[in-house]
């Protein structure tokens, strides 16, 4: 009433920003709840207090105890604290993470609506089997029974690789890391992720430049950037929070922004420099640049000689590709390329930022590496305000890249061979025999699986054209869309046909809507899972920092926690346990932190063994003790630590490296975090030396390059007395005959890394980064055109790669590039289609469109047309139009958005919707009260053929297609 | 990303954006290559000088949200608490405090010739009804939409702010119920009057005369003199005027934008008092001001000799077309109200 | 004495509509009821702005002006709140509101609106502070706290900024001056009478 208007004024008193009353704000808080702190240069140090208990949102029950609880946030690889008030077991509300050194209390729409995901208005309540048509609940018990008898029937008369294994990036790092070891020990390669269509080629892409697949520096570390060029992302959307440090730190440091994309992005609203080119020609781009860089001599030429390989082998591409060139092919012209490059090579530091704009490509490996080659030219690598920052897309992408839930390798790139599947069951404590024996053969066991992008294909294709012993007849979904991977009309007959499907995730995605619309009546099962906010564990941010997130709340309904459901049907298939052996089981949930302790043993290769659960919770509980800019603390019980011990973290826990905040960095030394270029792919080539000249890590005892560690170097440098006893024996007993051999990442007592810390010495070597890589398809990027190019004109000169078989299956780019030219497609398809990603959704989206808070935000599918393309197709803004596609007559109904975001020619479509097909609404389809909020066609209905030669990477951002209004 | 449902794309915005590229040009003739987006910026006060307001894009379904600033509200708070109230109340108390004077000076105008005691029928059961169906909706939606305008002001400091805000929740729900039947009510005014209302050259000499109300006798009518067709008219054009805003206000958006919506209020409030001001002058002559006219809407028929007095030629149509039909005798004069 | 306001700084602001989502999350703002909302300016063209927008809070209130039950109140703070057990849901602050901030739950027949509900600057209404009751119909109530409205606390680039509007003014004079560039003090002068130089 308003009798209390007058009370309450009183009561509440002045409330002044300088007044440091207990009800007012004092004001250093004040300062930074206004946005100040870390805002400005001057201010930007201000310490920050200690967090403030006080809680706002509902408020909690009379008497109940609220506790705050830490966790991630799952949206993307930011790596946001969220911060959550708990009260009686309910997530009651969220508040700023301020102390978080990484996001400063900040969220994007996703994070700062996450306390939704866990009241479960939409969830998938309840295991539920597709029976006769009719979804239908059944117990988890009767649940794991069939699905296991059903898979290891499959296993009997097909072999294990006929059951695929497609994990995700939103479980934990132990969680990705215990689905891979489930994939080993029921015997198949066959285990992948997300970043199989995200960032597959970055992976290889880089480590085959340098050393590691990831992100050299960190988001924070871009603050120290003069010259930010994102190239093929868009973070504004993808990656909001990483903008508050792009555009303050550009803000400071009136830096250049350049972006470089088809569409002009919100992040290119806030650049100062916007280049438009054809999606698909970012090789020619880069090169252009190059071409200017090389023509005035820009290029840093004391960094090449020194830490450089192939440099002669890049110039001959670089010449074939002047100004005149590059402008007819991508369409930029070259003043303006000049000025880029200019600002590149000359006003530095600068670093190169990408996405999926240059990774999602049949040539995407090319493209990465055509970045770094770029980075490494101007020596834009390796020291603050550089690199190659490579924004990947979920919470836990690069954890789940680092820990092998892969197709390719063992956890922690160990690779496939004999000696890493060794190294594995020496740490998994189980014979390599008995291993081996899970495997139809030894060499299946020692070949790469199949790419998730091609999971029908291997449904489909004729047996003989599946390098394994059956087609792929079952699928085992933990947390992963199906309508992110392209061309869904093809997988519609593959989920036809599967003899099993089993989704375990939050919610049905569309592989329930879809299955059902492909007509599966029988042996489908929906199993929920819970959110990452009802589990525990450690997430790996894109700058390869790990963070500890605390179980909010319990899994709700009969959702259970991804490592229960491991466990379970790992029980159920009979080698519990062997993988348990070192692992705690309580009632059913291994313990994390057991997980974690069995990786920090085994992953010696990229330095994931210093990060005991000890540690990471330790950073948790202090991090207001980490400096925002250069992430280490200044105080605290982990005085010396970067946040989070970004990898590699050398040694055993005990060592206390601090972790490597920027990879690569010779400035500092390696205890400090300093590092050097890899020595991965030998000491020499045709006569030319491929390690480092002259360069070396800060304090290095070894003032010049120098090859892997490993008891042979060791014994060659005389440091092999370094090693204790205990050390020399485990080396003596892994190495057996030959102890030389072993060497840092095998040696499981850690001693070769201590003694080669102990001198200065970064484990891996030190050698250089390589222009050519050889062993890639083109071991200098070579430009070549979409499969579908609507520039036929070029097809002649850049055509792509042969056909071959790949990673088990054909891969017939080739022929259907032909195909598309004779048939003409280009004509009947004139429209270039692109897809990427919109704020408020992510992934294949139906955990985003499930919440309520962020559906209310996008409720329709659309397709982005430039105004000139619309008129001449009679097409109305917020009209209804038909898109169709250039394979299998797809089609899909959006509705268009006429806009001059997208450049003439090229229309666009966001990624994350679902729930329609070919004009149909499919949530009849969804088990009752667990479809989304809001549904809509998916884009990759659009999608074609086409897929990187090495990574399996898929081609959702260029096709062709056609738009008529509908 | 803006969504694109139902996005309205006003000219205000697209005369903005080609202002803009156009201050962007010089930029872009010196390098003909270059975008700044940065530079490029759209600002403010250039917005809003331009065009008033300042309008863009949304990625929600509500249009309406897409205009982030508009300060003509402050044009429109100006009309509801100073014009409005002013021009209300000018109205009203000048036309009680007139019809006060008149009354005192001329008093109730008479019967000249006395009641004759012989009835004629003026208006139907049906007539009646609708009037008063009419009337009792006017009467209310007056009080009613009065108390937004002048309750809080006249009546909050009386009831306090539960009571008040009690009641006008009531008169809101009042107000907009009963703007059905009074929209009905007029529009069946409309058809029902709408041949006797008609303009003739009769109305030109009994306005020349004043309508005989001062003078000593009576000009010629039809059924509806002059004056009454002025009331006719002005009840069935100002009563369209203030369904038609008055529903405008009822159903938010449906046709208007918030401009749309503060002019619809600005004519509803300003023709609602003036409206209420000439009802009651109509109030007035129609009871008090003027013997035997109440029972023209009361029982339906009037006195022979008020209607010779009054409305002659409709008497002599009357008389000619029915014969003595419709009049009758009654027992005893009752004089009007 | 604080003059609590709002600033969003249109040169950092993303339109990731952080702020929006956070003030569904702290306050269960039902679907359909929009307190703040992200407008983008120049969409998809150079020059493209996003601004953050809500109830500005106005120094002499329009919408405290022309409600006709006199449900609004001002506090210490400057903090623009009403009365839902007064509001009547007449509109009349909509049509005065230059920022659009005003919202109505449809109600019953015909889309009739109900209680008005805005943003509070989270801080509640005229019931106890930090009530079930209070929250139920105004949501949370963070400025007793000491809190500041959990929108700007939660901005992504720190675009929108909450507080006093002497220091929300000076961070955005300071910012501008080192960046060399500005659009300047979205809706100040409207709401408040006054702009930022810069």
């Amino acid at each position: 009433m308003l009798i209390r208007r007058t009370e309450r004024q009183a009561r509440r008193g002045a409330f002044s920003a300088d007044q440091t009353s207990e009800r007012g704000l004092d004001r250093r808080s004040f300062l930074r709840r206004s946005g100040l702190a870390g805002g400005l240069a001057g201010l930007g140090a201000l310490s920050l207090g200690a967090v403030r208990k006080a809680k706002a949102g509902p408020p909690p029950p009379a008497g109940a105890q609220v506790t705050i609880r830490k966790s991630i946030c799952t949206h993307c690889s930011v790596g946001c604290t969220v911060t959550a008030e708990v009260a009686n077991g309910v997530w009651i509300g969220q508040e700023p993470s301020w102390d978080s050194p990484i996001n400063r209390g900040s969220h994007c729409a996703k994070g700062a609506a996450v306390r939704e995901l866990v009241s479960g208005e939409r969830r998938l309540k309840y295991p539920m089997k597709m029976a006769n048509g009719q979804w239908t609940r059944i117990s988890w018990d009767q649940a794991i029974k069939e699905i296991g008898d059903k898979m290891l029937d499959i296993r009997a008369k097909s072999g294990g690789d006929s059951v695929y294994w497609l994990g995700s990036a939103k479980m934990t790092n132990e969680g990705s890391y215990l689905f891979r070891k489930l994939g080993a020990f029921w015997g198949t390669n066959n285990t992948d992720h997300q970043a199989r269509i995200c960032h597959s080629t970055t992976v290889t892409g880089v480590a085959n430049t340098w050393g590691y697949g990831a992100m050299t520096n960190s988001y924070t570390d871009i603050r120290n950037a003069k010259t930010q060029i994102i190239m093929g992302g868009n973070p504004a959307e993808a990656h909001p929070v990483s903008l508050q440090h792009l555009l303050e730190g550009a803000e400071l440091n009136k830096a250049n922004v350049v972006v470089i994309d088809p569409r002009l992005t919100r992040t290119a609203a806030h650049a100062t420099e916007y280049v438009r080119l054809r999606p698909g020609t970012d090789i020619p781009v880069l090169y252009g640049m190059m071409w200017h860089i090389v023509q005035n001599g820009w290029e840093d030429k004391e960094f090449i000689k020194q830490r450089v390989y192939g440099f002669d082998d890049l110039r001959k591409e670089i010449e074939k590709w002047p100004p005149a060139e590059v402008e007819r092919v991508s369409g930029v012209p070259g003043e303006q390329l000049k000025r880029v490059a200019q600002m590149f090579a000359t006003q530095k530091p600068a670093t190169l930022i990408w996405c999926m704009g240059q990774t999602q490509h049949t040539v995407g490996t090319a493209n990465v590496r055509a970045s770094c080659i770029a980075l490494l030219l101007t020596g834009n690598v390796g020291a603050p305000g550089t690199g190659a920052n490579i924004f990947r897309g979920h919470d836990n992408v690069q954890g789940a890249t680092d820990v092998g839930l892969d197709i390719v390798t063992l956890p922690f790139y160990y690779g496939l061979t004999e000696a890493a599947w060794k190294h594995w069951s020496r740490v998994w404590q189980v014979d390599y025999d008995f291993l081996l024996n899970r495997f139809v053969d030894k060499k299946i066991m020692e070949t790469s699986g199949i790419p998730l992008t091609r999971w029908f294909d291997a449904v489909l294709l004729p047996k003989d054209q599946v390098a394994q012993k059956d087609n792929v007849r079952a699928m085992f979904v933990q947390g992963h869309a199906s309508n992110s991977i392209t061309r869904i009309p093809e997988s519609m007959k593959g989920l036809a046909k599967l003899d099993l499907l089993v989704v375990a995730d939050p919610h049905p995605t569309t592989w329930a809507s879809l299955s059902v619309e492909a007509g599966r009546k029988d042996g489908t099962y929906l199993l929920p899972a819970a959110t990452q906010f009802e589990c525990k564990g450690s997430r790996v941010a894109s700058n390869r920092a790990l963070q500890w997130g605390e179980q909010i709340v319990k899994p709700i309904f009969e959702a259970k926690d991804d490592l229960e459901i491991m466990y379970l049907v790992a029980k159920k298939l009979g080698f519990a346990d062997q993988m348990f052996k070192n692992i705690k089981v309580d009632n059913n949930l291994p313990e994390a932190e057991d997980i974690l302790r069995e990786m920090n043993r085994g992953s010696w290769s990229t330095g994931y063994c210093g990060q005991s659960p000890e540690r990471l919770k330790s950073h948790m509980a202090h991090q207001a003790d980490f400096d925002m800019i250069t992430q280490r603390a200044a105080g605290g019980p982990n005085k010396g630590d970067y946040y989070g011990l970004p990898w590699p973290c050398w040694g055993s826990p005990e060592v206390k490296h601090p972790g490597t905040p920027l990879l690569y960095n010779t400035n500092l030394a390696v205890m400090d975090g300093g590092g050097c270029f890899r020595a991965r792919f030998g000491v020499e080539r045709n006569g030319v030396n491929m390690l480092a000249e002259g360069s070396y890590p800060k304090d290095s005892e070894i003032k010049d390059g120098y090859p892997e560690f490993n008891y042979a170097v060791l014994k060659k440098l005389g440091w092999d007395g370094d090693l204790t006893p205990d050390e020399l024996a485990t080396i003596q007993k892994i190495g057996g005959a030959k102890p030389e051999t072993v060497s840092w990442s095998t040696d499981l007592s850690g001693g070769i890394q201590r003694v080669a810390l102990k001198h200065g010495c970064v484990p891996y070597g030190n050698a250089k980064a390589r222009m050519n890589a050889f062993g890639l398809p083109d071991p200098i990027p070579v430009h070549r055109e979409p499969i579908y190019s609507p520039r036929i004109d070029l097809i002649a000169k850049y055509p792509t790669l042969p056909d071959a078989k790949q990673f088990r299956l054909p891969n017939i780019g080739f022929s259907v590039q032909k195909a598309a030219v004779d048939k003409g497609i280009a004509k009947k398809f004139p429209l270039i289609f692109s897809s990427g990603r919109l704020v408020e959704y992510e992934g294949g989206g139906e955990e985003t469109r499930s919440n309520k808070w962020l559906a209310e935000l996008q409720q329709d599918m659309f397709v982005e047309i430039n105004p000139a393309d619309a008129n001449e197709r009679g097409i109305r803004d917020g009209g209804w139009v038909i898109v169709t596609g250039a394979e299998n007559g797809s089609k899909a109904k959006v509705k268009a958005l006429v806009t001059e975001r997208v450049g003439k020619g090229v229309v666009w479509m966001p990624f994350h919707f679902g729930g329609w097909y070919e004009g149909k609404d499919l949530r009849a389809n969804y088990p009752a009260g667990a479809d989304p909020i809001v549904l809509g066609e998916s884009a990759n209905t659009i999608t074609t053929y086409g897929y990187d030669p090495a990574t399996g990477m898929q081609e959702p951002k260029v096709t062709l297609c056609q738009v008529q209004a509908a | 990303m803006a969504t694109v449902c139902a996005r309205i794309r006003i000219v205000v915005a697209a005369i903005a954006l080609v202002l803009i590229a156009a201050m962007a040009a010089p930029v872009a003739a010196q390098q003909p290559t270059s975008v700044d987006p940065n530079a490029a910026a759209v600002k403010e006060q250039q917005l809003l000088q331009q065009f008033k307001r300042v309008q863009g894009l949304g990625s929600i379904p509500d249009t309406k949200s897409y205009v982030i600033e508009q300060p003509q509200g402050r044009d429109w708070r100006q009309y509801h608490e100073v014009t409005l109230p002013a021009v209300g109340t000018v109205a009203m108390l000048g036309m009680i405090v007139l019809l006060a004077i008149f009354f005192i000076v001329r008093g109730m105008v008479r019967i000249r010739s006395g009641r004759s005691g012989v009835d004629i029928v003026r208006f139907n059961a049906f007539e009646r009804f609708v009037h008063w169906m009419t009337a009792t909706c006017f009467v209310l939606m007056a009080l009613t939409g009065l108390n937004i305008t002048f309750g809080r002001t006249a009546l909050l400091p009386v009831l306090g702010p539960d009571a008040f805000s009690s009641w006008s929740l009531i008169a809101k729900y009042i107000h907009n119920f009963l703007s059905f039947p009074f929209t009905l009510g007029v529009i069946l005014i409309f058809f029902m009057w709408v041949g006797g209302n008609l303009p003739d050259r009769t109305d030109l000499k009994w306005l020349v005369q004043g309508g005989g109300i001062l003078g000593r006798s009576e000009p010629a009518a039809y059924r509806f003199n002059a004056g009454q067709k002025i009331i006719y008219w002005i009840v069935v054009l100002a009563g369209a005027a203030v369904a038609v805003t008055g529903y405008l206000l009822m159903f938010p958006f449906y046709g208007t934008t918030i401009a749309g919506m503060q002019l619809a209020q600005m004519i509803h409030g300003t023709v609602a008092v003036l409206f209420v001001a000439i009802m009651i002058a109509h109030a007035y002559i129609g009871t008090i001001g003027m013997e035997g006219a109440f029972e023209a809407m009361g029982s339906g028929t009037v006195d022979l000799n008020w209607a010779k007095e009054h409305h002659s030629l409709w008497l002599e149509e009357q008389q000619a077309g029915s014969g003595a039909g419709g009049m009758r005798p009654h027992p005893a004069a009752t004089p009007a109200e | 004495m604080a003059r609590m306001k709002f600033l969003c700084d249109a040169d950092r602001c993303i339109e990731c509509n952080a702020c929006v989502t956070a003030c569904k999350n702290e306050n269960e703002v039902p679907w359909g009821i929009n307190r703040r909302r992200v407008v983008t300016l120049n969409d998809g063209k150079p020059g493209e702005r996003s601004v953050s927008m809500a109830c500005m809070h106005c120094t002499d209130a329009p919408c405290a002006a022309v409600c006709p039950v006199n449900c609004f109140y001002t506090t210490a703070d400057a903090v623009v709140l009403h009365s839902k057990d007064l509001c009547i849901g007449c509109g009349y602050c909509f049509y005065a509101c230059p920022f659009g901030a005003p919202q109505y739950p449809r109600v019953g027949n015909f889309g009739s609106r109900g209680k008005m509900d805005k943003c509070t600057y989270c801080s509640g209404g005229p019931e106890a502070d930090n009530s079930p009751l209070q929250y139920a119909k105004y949501g949370a109530d963070r400025l007793s706290q000491g809190k500041l409205p959990l929108c700007a606390e939660m901005c992504s680039t720190k675009s929108l900024l909450a507080g006093d509007g002497d220091i929300i003014a000076q961070i955005y004079k300071d910012r501008v001056a080192q960046r060399g560039y500005g659009s300047g003090a979205w809706g100040w002068q409207t709401a408040y009478r006054e702009t930022i130089a810069t």
